[in-house]
């Protein structure tokens, strides 16, 4: 009852703030796009002609299986919804913690017979169902009319919804941290997305570190790809598997995880030790 | 038989909170050992600064004591379980703007543990008790300051608390409101409450505790029942019939004149003797006497005496 308190109250908060109503119709409009403006002429398995808002596409000149564009399509698509998603979802659970943490705010939820994990872990349950709800929405959406239209069922494109949602996970677990200790909703927004950007070149962490002039600075470098999300690997193993050429690796998912449950712990920890 | 008798619910033992800083550490709370008895009014007066807040917020296990212990019926307020069936009204509250009065109501009640089917029926109870019936869809964003205050004792009542802590009740509330909130508090008090309240307005206390203390920079300077410590003194409050207030000749009051308000006159005398000769030089000139009435130190003189004294050592 406590736990589900909190969830509605999150999502309550999310639909007060405009910010369900902002991805429902973001979401919508792509599905609605998708459904009504794309046409594609499948003749033999293959596409054979196709036009987005009534323009048509320049065809390749060699016959394309329409399963290949379909999945090539679905990778593009996935690889956009991770990066754009992940940003959209941070901007929208950014404020999460540093709302509950307001002076006058706090005092009524913490004086109530709650622990304060409990407190802060519903509101993190708040915030994933909030988010996975749109992704399912989105990519389901997706999957669902691009499916129907083309008759090819690239279930693999749903995994992808998945992995985005864990690497938000990860970034969510971050972002309560940071919320956990500043209080402050833009830390908690900008710390993320600094991440973010940090993680991308650090796929390529052998080349940068041995062109490092200093051993620490190589190993700082080493030492912040081990610990920080696997974002740019997960981001290419992800549009891989909706190609069907491979599945993400253990190590990247592992370590992704393990750092959003790291820093949710210390968020926690940080959190039910404070003065208010 | 009285509250004295019954077991003690808030208690404090020399508690210390320092707040660390990098100029110098705060030492808010210094030393304080207080006990406050099921079903009793206790009020916890100060000057702004003076550390009652930050005593809430320990009490309530907000705040960690650097030092003493404190207990709410009988155990560390930290514990969840503590704070079953104990409203807070914090100073300065900000519910989440986006929720309807009632939704609040519920949001808090559910996180209480309150079983969905008696909240159906405590939270028009408590709308109607707070006067917020007709209000309870509109979202708090479209509240007053005086409707939100209203708000926040009805989520304080949300889990029928036997423990009531108060943050300045009636802060910026208008003298109606102010007057509601005092009945909702006498209503609690009758039910057994224990309420436990944080206020400078000092004639709003001495109206409603039982008991008080004044901390003065984070100590407890002085402790005790209301009717004690506002004690009983030498000077009465004389009213004359009203066609006779214009007649009377100061000269005939052979005492201070202190004031004249109203159709009273205060007057200050030795002793009782004095006070009736003045009734009867009063009433040789042929005017009657309608009331005499001893004054009684009122609270506000004992908390300035006090903190006086304590500033000035």
């Amino acid at each position: 009852m406590k736990t589900w308190a909190l969830v509605v109250d999150t999502w309550r908060e999310a639909f007060a703030r405009y910010t369900l109503l902002g991805f429902v119709i973001a979401s919508t409009l792509f599905i609605l796009t998708l459904t009504f403006a794309l046409n594609l002429d499948i003749v033999d398995g293959a596409l054979a002609a196709g036009s987005l808002f009534g323009k048509a596409f320049e065809m390749p000149s060699r016959s394309v299986p329409i399963d290949e564009v379909v999945t090539t399509g679905e990778a593009f698509f996935a690889g956009m919804a991770y990066a754009l998603g992940l940003f959209l979802a941070v901007f929208t659970t950014g404020s999460q913690v540093p709302n509950l943490m307001r002076r006058g705010t706090v005092d009524l939820y913490l004086t109530r017979p709650v622990s304060r994990p409990h407190v802060l872990l519903g509101r993190f349950l708040g915030a994933v169902t909030v988010v996975a709800a749109n992704i399912a929405y989105l990519c389901g959406g997706v999957f669902l009319v691009v499916s129907l239209k083309t008759g090819v069922w690239n279930f693999r494109f749903l995994a992808a919804g998945i992995l985005i949602f864990f690497v938000f996970l990860s970034y969510l677990g971050l972002m309560f941290l940071v919320g956990a200790l500043s209080g402050s909703t833009p830390l908690s927004i900008m710390i993320p997305y600094a991440v973010y950007m940090v993680t991308m070149p650090l796929a390529a962490h052998d080349r940068i570190a041995a062109a490092m002039d200093s051993r620490l600075a190589a190993h700082v470098v080493q030492g912040l790809y081990w610990i920080l999300p696997k974002s740019a690997e997960l981001g290419k193993e992800m549009v891989e598997l909706v190609l069907g050429r491979g599945t993400p690796s253990p190590l990247s998912l592992a370590t992704t995880g393990a750092f959003g449950l790291a820093c949710l712990a210390l968020a926690v920890f940080r959190f039910a030790r404070r003065d208010f | 038989m009285g509250v004295e008798a019954n077991p003690t619910v808030i208690e404090t033992r020399d508690l210390v909170k320092v707040y660390r800083s990098v100029r110098r550490p705060l030492r808010a709370l210094d030393g304080v050992s207080l006990a406050v008895r099921r079903g009793e009014v206790f009020g916890l007066l100060g000057a702004n600064g003076a550390g009652k807040t930050t005593l809430v917020k320990v009490l309530l296990g907000l705040s960690r004591p650097t030092g003493g212990t404190v207990r709410l019926r009988g155990v560390d307020p930290r514990w969840a379980s503590a704070r079953r069936r104990v409203g807070y009204l914090p100073e300065g509250h900000r519910f989440p703007d986006y929720l309807p009065g009632a939704e609040a109501l519920r949001l808090f009640g559910r996180m209480a543990g309150v079983p969905e089917s008696a909240l159906a029926a405590r939270i028009p109870d408590l709308l109607r008790l707070v006067e917020l019936e007709d209000r309870g869809r509109d979202r708090l964003g479209k509240y007053s300051k005086g409707m939100t205050q209203r708000l926040g004792l009805a989520a304080a009542l949300i889990d029928d608390p036997d423990i009531l802590f108060l943050d300045e009740p009636t802060d910026g509330v208008d003298p109606v409101g102010r007057r509601k909130i005092r009945d909702i508090l006498l209503h609690c008090k009758e039910r057994g409450t224990t309420i436990f309240i944080n206020s400078h307005l000092l004639s709003e206390v001495e109206r409603t505790c039982d008991r008080v203390a004044i901390l003065d920079r984070g100590q407890v300077v002085r402790e005790g029942r209301v009717e004690d410590l506002t004690r009983p003194t030498m000077r009465f409050a004389i009213r004359l019939a009203p066609h006779d207030q214009p007649r009377l000749d100061p000269a005939t009051l052979q005492a201070k004149r202190l004031v004249a308000t109203n159709g009273r006159v205060e007057v200050e005398v030795g002793d009782l003797a004095e006070l009736n000769r003045m009734i009867d030089a009063i009433r040789g000139q042929g005017l009657l006497v309608a009331e005499v009435t001893q004054v009684r130190t009122a609270l506000e003189d004992v908390f300035v005496e006090v903190v006086s004294q304590e500033n000035g050592r």
